[in-house]
């Protein structure tokens, strides 16, 4: 069953992608997939490309997928191991969510951060006390990981 | 073979352009033309498909872009991107509004932010060996077509030499050791629900773990199930389906059955016992149907829907599905079972 999903949102990525983002098997395995986000224009990654990890699990979309950054960026929800603090990959998951609007999901975390749940708890203090810091150390991490 | 597909070319700001190259055409040859159609030079397009960059030397074939499909395209602000690290780009870079005089601050970027993953789910383990275990042993067969266990009773000697495999048996006991998981069959099963706590006593009773694990009583009671769906009364004819206390297979099971002959005339029933009198006879199956979120199968509704698909309505509204309607109708055609609603209605 979960294979039979996956391969139905991997026709639909193929037909129409969200603007922003893509996303496919990385090789034979259908559950293990890369995907790649732009920077949203309005965010202080616009510019980069960073792509991801998707790990599905065999009872997917029961258990949400496993995702991660594989290139790095300056951000307070996300850790220098790639880990995202997202609640819908976590205790919010629905089986009715799609990767795509998962990664769509993790855009607007690019956009809006949300520094009162944050995973790296130094940047989400200079997030919220120095945001001209904060937005000119992520188009510096941007340019230097993702460009 | 190179046969021409047309691509979607999906360039930021929502400019899309279409495409027609040959799938032997490389990927230099696809960004050629491209940068014909948009304003792009190709030295300066970054492709991506199905989340991978694309390489200049590869083909379009090799990456297995089919016609109709969307490319993304990124400008990518400097030439030194494509080339690696090319110091000859100062005017580019220059013109670049994003560029940021920050390296003093990299200093204080903490390069090393070893915080670990905190957040597991508690319940992953569920999903643990020893439940897949259980879910995988008994063969595709015996479920109807949605995997519930309601559609048609599995063949008695099928079920019995699963009941009598010990690896069904240790996970079977292992689950009902486990507290949330008997909490879960209760919570799933309206039979048990309307028990209430008795129903818990009575999952974990040994008396019922005996008898699960005794693959005689569990085919006396399948056949039991049988004859009651079968006459549609609910109760088989005395000395028919089940057999005679004399010769029930399990010695105390006849010692409690003898507490239960003299309340009616109702044949003995091994589970009434676990009850005390006046308690409904309760078929298994119905009880594990229900762990997929089944409804027993005797049951002949004539109930509504938001009735009697109550608690599996409830489940699909907290996965996101709330068109009732469809709801409904996914949850007749897989018969109550969740699951096969859900696959029903993400594949519709």
């Amino acid at each position: 069953m979960s294979s039979k999903r996956i391969n139905k949102e991997l026709a639909d990525l193929g037909r129409d992608p969200p603007s922003s983002c893509s996303a496919g098997p990385v090789g034979d395995d259908l559950y293990h997939w890369q995907a790649s986000i732009m920077g949203p224009a309005d965010s202080p990654y616009a510019g980069g490309v960073f792509f991801l990890s998707i790990h599905f699990p065999t009872d997917y979309p029961f258990k949400p997928p496993k995702i991660a950054f594989t290139t790095k960026i300056y951000h307070p929800n996300i850790n220098a191991n790639g880990n995202i603090c997202l609640d819908i990959l976590k205790d919010q998951w629905s089986p009715a969510l799609t990767i795509s609007k998962v990664l769509l999901s993790i855009c607007s975390l690019l956009t809006d951060a949300n520094p009162d749940d944050p995973l790296v708890p130094d940047i989400a203090n200079v997030y919220k006390n120095d945001r001209a810091k904060y937005e000119a150390t992520a188009k510096e991490w941007t340019k230097k990981y993702a460009v | 073979m190179s046969e021409s597909i047309t691509v979607n070319i999906k360039s930021s700001g929502d400019t899309k352009y279409e495409v027609t190259t040959a799938t032997s055409s490389t990927i230099l040859e696809l960004k050629e033309q491209i940068s014909a159609k948009a304003d792009v030079p190709s030295d300066r397009q970054r492709l991506i498909y199905s989340g991978k960059v694309l390489k200049d030397t590869e083909t379009v074939a090799s990456y297995k872009i089919q016609s109709g499909h969307t490319i993304h395209l990124v400008k990518s602000a400097a030439k030194a991107a494509a080339t690696g690290g090319d110091s000859s780009t100062v005017s580019t870079t220059a013109t670049d509004s994003q560029s940021t005089p920050a390296s003093n601050q990299s200093s204080q970027v903490p390069s090393n932010i070893s915080a670990g993953q905190g957040a597991f789910n508690p319940l992953a383990d569920l999903t643990g060996a020893r439940y897949a275990g259980y879910t995988q042993l008994p063969s595709a067969s015996m479920f109807g077509p949605d995997g519930g266990m309601n559609a048609a009773m599995p063949d008695p000697e099928q079920m019995s030499s699963m009941m009598s495999n010990p690896m069904f048996q240790e996970s079977m006991n292992s689950l009902l050791s486990n507290p949330q998981m008997l909490d879960y069959f209760i919570q799933q099963s309206p039979q048990l629900r309307a028990l209430g706590p008795q129903a818990r006593e009575m999952l974990q009773s040994p008396f019922f773990r005996q008898m699960l694990s005794n693959p005689e009583m569990m085919r006396s009671m399948m056949e039991m199930g049988r004859n009651s769906m079968g006459s549609g009364a609910g109760f088989p004819e005395p000395g028919t389906g089940f057999p005679a206390p004399g010769a029930n297979p399990t010695g105390d099971s006849t010692d409690a059955t003898t507490t239960t002959t003299n309340t009616g005339t109702n044949p003995p029933n091994p589970f009434a016992s676990m009850f005390g009198n006046g308690m409904p006879p309760i078929d298994p199956f119905a009880m594990f149907g229900g762990a997929g979120g089944a409804q027993p199968p005797a049951e002949t509704d004539s109930r509504p829907p938001e009735e009697r698909y109550a608690s599996q309505l409830s489940q699909l509204n907290d996965m996101g599905f709330f068109d009732f309607d469809r709801n409904v109708a996914a949850l007749r055609r897989s018969g109550g079972n969740v699951q096969g609603a859900v696959e029903y209605l993400l594949s519709g």
